[in-house]
């Protein structure tokens, strides 16, 4: 069935200063009243392409044509005012105001002297709920509010300025198995409403499930587009990498060592007091690789870092080798535990300082050798020739020890913190989220390096909000619900869905389950 | 680093040109009052010894903004710690007697001590009570100027003096001069060496820098944050009273009312002029001294008024900061331009 | 009894430029700016008023040159810190620095004095008595006869409450705070909403400024706002901007300013009651910080 182009993207290209090549010669077109996906790796363009369409970018180079006319939206606004809204990846809404406070903002009905209509407000906003069906409280906060719950509030603000192109910018990567299918019907139930739905993912299941057609991108240029109903994941793969992707575990069989890093009973309270972890126990051996999967916000991040030393525990214990590390302060933990943090910038680097300055962080305080003058100088030479033994067994594509971090792409970066922290030769290694916003290149070298770790005897927990990569590579999987690890799983023995259910504070089911 | 140099000397000369323009307009000749300028501080004799000796105090104190503001604490209490600084020695200078090889160097100890106290309180309320150190050292700088006052203006006060300043301290602690030039220079320039071998070449300073530019970089690395944080704090207290305590010791022997002037503000815009690094401070600090000191003979010959020098350093902080964001932008700019062409090949 | 009134009238001088300076600072804490350059902003306003009121024989153009002068430290900031992107701290530390250096150098330059400037010329802002209410025997004499600056300070604080939590311009103006990112892809610039709050901080600002040279003295001084851009923004941050808590800390700090010149004829040295409003903010800061760190 032939529907009409409704959007036109031709020829666009986009540089971002100082040199990298986001979008080089993209066209691509979408229909009115279809589901239509762009797919493609980490740095493929496609929410480059997007965002130039909805007029957070200037393009460089192309034109875009809406119902035939030549467009270009210079701000959200314009897009927003000819009937486009994205919703992005980091959702934006004021989570100190209200649901209908976040979705009026920018539309608000007044009275006299500028003062919000407030009554007309939540009238307007409660009949949009209830138009879509989507089962909100309008005076609840959106901070309290589920990630679910809060990515409706995102699309409604945009239900509520009559947009009839919806966007999604991986909406389906802060939802568990089991939220996913209702956010699918509501996307299919706009779609029989007239809507057009563009949803950027790089999850290739879903893509064939939910959409029409699917377009692929690669190194910012269009690669295909087709019917949904033509491919199968391994094309699409091929097509978004150019070359055959493996998606079953390398994971050679072995047998465990002695218990390397063991967590007892670790309770933990945050700031405001709240109670966030209730309890964790977990045990990894040496050669072993234990991932812990779980929804957001469960208590992954308060575990990592009470690990850490960067949070105080309330009662349990933490032992690494047989040594107490409870109370120990964060160098002493060092000298047993390597640590990949979840957010590069924020914690596991400075970007506005030298590589070879990240590169010798925490091994400046480990290793006399970095030293000189009795402690007090820095061996600068020692330090380049380490950044050099990173560069060279981490394969990291640089200039100079000297250039600033950031001029390295997240990959790059990636592999530097690799380095440095791998190198410390520590038995425990702890990696939150490794392969966040790495391209399919990375994320195989990342899973392969850790693969290695296993195969040499050291103990890895691997914090990660991927199953797939948890499924990869893990011979444990452990859940995190609400502060309390509460399933503790070989990863033979279990599939997604069991696992998506207990992220959901599901029971364990007794009897076996065949690996998906 | 040549990117900073070069958005340096251009952002100086388009705040002399903006102020040129300022002066052409009040009918005053630029030409004229910049030759003045140049001729009273570089190019005489004692116009170059009193320039070096004027730079004492604004280094130091830059050097204690620089380093304070590249490694995390917002240290803005100079003003204060630099009269703290020069109280301690002025108390040394007049209680104590000993031979010049020993109180000299006692005097500069109490400057040291007096100025790394007065920011170590600051430190304290920080650790103990997490009062922000920006509010706590601003105001400590008020409360300072008027302890200070107080104690020239009773204790310490000079029977025979007419206004607010102390006896001076015996002459076994005035700083020799060498050809018209203050010694102080020399512990000035001790100074800067050893704070830049601190800042590029030590493990504190890694640590420091670092934690400067991401504290929680700093401390999941294993770097002892909080206690860094007051070392921080004592160091740059100590150079700020280090400044003091020169003052007291060469110049005028003894703590007048006024001391500190504005010295110690004008020694944390260096800082932000400089960008935090040790040898802009020391070349920019250079750079306002010959325009402080060349101001008074700059009114002598054109009538400008000498405080317009407060403005024209104001509007060089202004231009070069502002500069150097443009500059990168426009770096970038270009760079992308290159890129867009080279991807169209 | 006169010592109660005494007392009282010296609160609210004490209080009214810091009440002033900290309603404007309000609207910028709220659209996440990091301002810093009350105080500059204060000077500034400070030297124009007298500037227009000596020459223009007018309080009333006195007030509205302090409110030019300020707007023109804003304007230099909006430059700077909003076009191009300058860090707000350091464009804070140096519009003080420039504020300072130029009304010292106008001072010399246009009116040929050192350190001060004080005529009979200047035509000061008048006290205002209140129709009704002034004729109350008790009450009237503690609400009525105060500085015209003075009320319109109250009615700045009522308006600031107002238009902050009640009106579309406030929701945007937090929501420019909480999350630019947001209110961008909400089809408000939060650029346009942040240079507004910086002119409504002016405005307030110039305001605080002329009440200082032209409200209760008639002079200008070097450097007459003596810290109190900073101790206005230190009242912002011990109540998160609350326009009402701000209103309380004010009153506090002006208390204690007027405490300093209660004490004056006393035997403590002046220097030392001079220290009073800088050592009330320590003070303050000590509690709110120790108050926060036990909620947490």
């Amino acid at each position: 069935m032939a529907r009409d182009v409704l959007i036109d993207l031709q020829h666009i290209t986009k540089v971002f200063p100082p040199d990298t090549v986001a979008l080089s010669d993209a066209s691509v077109s979408f229909a009115a009243g279809e589901i239509h996906a762009v797919v493609g790796e980490n740095g493929a363009g496609k929410s480059t392409l997007m965002k130039v369409f909805y007029g957070l970018e200037r393009a460089n180079a192309g034109e875009i044509f809406l119902r035939g006319t030549r467009v270009e939206f210079r701000t959200p606004r314009e897009a927003i005012a000819a009937g486009i809204g994205m919703v992005h990846q980091e959702m934006l809404l004021i989570s100190e105001y209200s649901v209908w406070q976040n979705i009026v903002l920018g539309a608000e009905p007044v009275k006299a002297f500028g003062a919000i209509d407030i009554r007309k407000a939540r009238e307007a906003v409660r009949q949009k709920i209830e138009e879509f069906q989507f089962n909100l409280d309008p005076d609840s906060l959106v901070g309290d509010i589920s990630v679910a719950a809060r990515q409706k509030v995102e699309i409604l603000k945009l239900l509520y300025r009559n947009v009839s192109v919806l966007i999604l910018d991986e909406p389906t990567a802060v939802l568990t198995p089991q939220e996913i299918p209702q956010l699918f019907s509501e996307l299919r139930r706009l779609r029989d409403k007239g809507h057009t739905i563009i949803f950027i993912s790089h999850r290739l299941d879903e893509v064939l499930a939910l959409s029409d057609r699917v377009t692929v991108m690669r190194r910012g240029k269009v690669v295909a587009t087709s019917a949904a109903s033509d491919l199968t994941k391994e094309d699409l793969a091929r097509l978004m990498v150019g070359r055959e992707v493996l998606f079953t575990s390398r994971r050679q069989p072995q047998e465990p060592g002695e218990v390397i890093f063991r967590a007892s009973q670790l309770r933990c309270s945050d700031a405001d007091h709240r109670v966030k972890l209730q309890g964790a126990t977990v045990e990894v051996h040496a050669g072993e690789i234990v991932g812990v999967a779980g929804v957001e916000g469960n208590g992954q991040f308060e575990f990592v870092n009470a690990i850490m030393g960067l949070a105080p525990v309330t009662s349990g214990t933490l032992e690494v080798k047989g040594r107490d590390i409870t109370h120990a302060d964060v160098l002493a933990r060092r000298a047993l535990i390597s640590f990949v943090p979840q957010d590069r910038g924020k914690m596991g680097a400075s970007v506005g300082a030298t590589i070879l300055e990240n590169a010798i962080m925490t091994h400046h305080l480990l290793d006399p050798s970095f030293t000189t003058g009795g402690g007090l100088g820095l061996d600068y030479r020692r330090a380049a020739a380490f950044t050099e033994q990173i560069r060279n067994q981490f394969s990291v594509s640089m200039g100079t020890a000297g250039d600033q971090f950031r001029s390295l792409s997240g990959g790059n970066q990636q592999k530097v913190i690799l380095g440095r922290e791998l190198l410390l030769d520590t038995p425990f290694v702890l990696m939150d989220q490794p392969t966040r916003g790495l391209d399919v290149g990375s994320i195989e070298y990342v899973h392969q390096l850790i693969l290695d770790l296993r195969a040499r005897m050291r103990a890895v927990l691997l914090v990660s909000a991927d199953l797939d990569e948890l499924f990869m590579v893990a011979d444990r999987i452990v859940v995190m619900y609400r502060g309390e690890l509460v399933a503790n799983l070989a990863t033979d023995e279990t599939n997604r869905e069991e696992v998506g259910y207990l992220m959901l504070g599901g029971e364990e089911a007794t009897h076996a389950k065949t690996s998906a | 680093m040549r990117k900073q140099a070069l958005s340096g000397i251009l952002g100086v000369l388009a705040a002399l040109l903006i102020g040129a323009v300022v002066m052409a307009a009040q009918g005053f000749n630029p030409l004229a009052t910049y030759g003045a300028l140049l001729q009273y501080s570089l190019f005489s004799a004692s116009g170059f010894s009193a320039t070096l000796t004027r730079a004492v105090p604004l280094i130091l104190t830059g050097l204690s903004a620089s380093i304070a503001f590249a490694s995390g604490p917002v240290n803005l209490g100079q003003p204060g710690q630099l009269v703290m600084g020069a109280l301690g020695a002025t108390l040394v200078g007049l209680f104590v007697h000993l031979p010049s090889a020993l109180l000299i160097p006692l005097c500069i100890l109490a400057a040291l001590i007096g100025g790394a106290a007065w920011a170590g309180l600051a430190a304290i309320l920080k650790r103990a009570f997490a009062m922000d150190e920006f509010i706590v050292t601003l105001m400590l700088n008020f409360i300072a100027d008027y302890f200070t006052l107080w104690a020239i203006t009773y204790p310490l006060f000079d029977p025979k003096a007419l206004s607010p300043m102390t006896s001076p301290i015996s002459a076994a602690a005035w700083l020799p001069e060498i050809g018209g030039m203050d010694t102080s220079v020399v512990f000035m320039v001790a100074a800067t060496i050893i704070c830049w071998l601190l800042m590029s070449r030590g493990r504190a300073g890694y640590e420091w820098r670092m934690t400067g530019q991401n504290s929680l970089f700093a401390r999941i690395g294993g770097c002892k944050v909080d206690a860094n944080y007051v070392r921080v704090m004592l160091v740059t207290g100590a150079l700020a009273g280090l400044a003091g305590g020169l003052m007291v010791m060469g110049g005028t022997h003894r703590f007048v009312k006024g001391l500190g002037a504005n010295y110690a503000w004008d020694g944390i815009m260096i800082a932000v002029v400089a960008n935090n690094g040790i040898s802009g401070t020391f070349l920019y600090g250079l750079l306002f001294s010959a325009l402080q000191q060349g101001a008074i003979g700059m009114e002598l010959v054109t009538a400008v008024p000498s405080e317009f020098i407060d403005v024209l350093q104001a509007i060089i902080v202004l231009v070069v900061v502002a500069g150097r964001v443009s500059l990168n932008m426009v770096f970038d700019w270009l760079a992308a331009r290159r890129k867009l062409k080279e991807s169209a090949e | 009894m006169n010592v109660f009134f005494g007392l009282v009238s010296a609160m609210l001088v004490g209080a009214t430029p810091i009440l002033l300076a900290a309603i404007g600072g309000t609207f910028t804490f709220y659209a996440g700016i990091f301002n810093i350059a009350m105080e500059g902003m204060m000077l500034v306003g400070a030297f124009c008023a007298v500037l227009g009121s000596f020459f223009l024989h007018s309080w009333l153009l006195g007030i509205l040159c302090a409110i030019a002068g300020a707007l023109v430290i804003a304007a230099i900031f909006v430059l700077f810190a909003v076009r191009l992107h300058t860090d707000e701290f350091l464009t804070g530390i140096a519009l003080n620095l420039f504020a300072v250096g130029l009304t010292t150098f106008l001072l010399r330059d246009i009116f040929h004095v050192k350190g001060a400037f004080t005529d009979a010329g200047i035509q000061a802002i008048p006290a205002v008595k209140l129709p009704v209410i002034g004729n109350i025997p008790f009450l009237g004499r503690l609400l009525s006869g105060y500085n015209v600056i003075v009320y319109v300070a109250v009615i700045a604080t009522v308006l600031c409450a107002y238009i902050i939590f009640h009106t579309r311009f406030g929701l945007r103006l937090r929501g420019a705070g909480y999350n630019a990112a947001c209110l961008s892809s909400s089809g408000v610039s939060p650029s346009t909403i942040r240079i507004w709050s910086l002119v409504i901080c002016a405005i307030c600002c110039g305001l605080a400024g002329a009440y200082l040279s032209l409200g209760y003295v008639r002079l200008f001084a070097e450097n007459m706002s003596a810290g109190r851009g900073w101790i206005s923004l230190t009242a912002i941050i011990l109540v998160s901007g609350n326009p009402w808590g701000i209103a309380i800390i004010s009153l506090l700090f002006g208390f204690f300013d007027g405490l300093t010149v209660f004490l004056q004829g006393s035997r403590i040295p002046t220097q030392f009651t001079a220290m009073i409003p800088y050592l009330a903010t320590l003070i303050s800061l000590y509690f709110y910080s120790v108050r926060k760190r036990r909620r947490t």
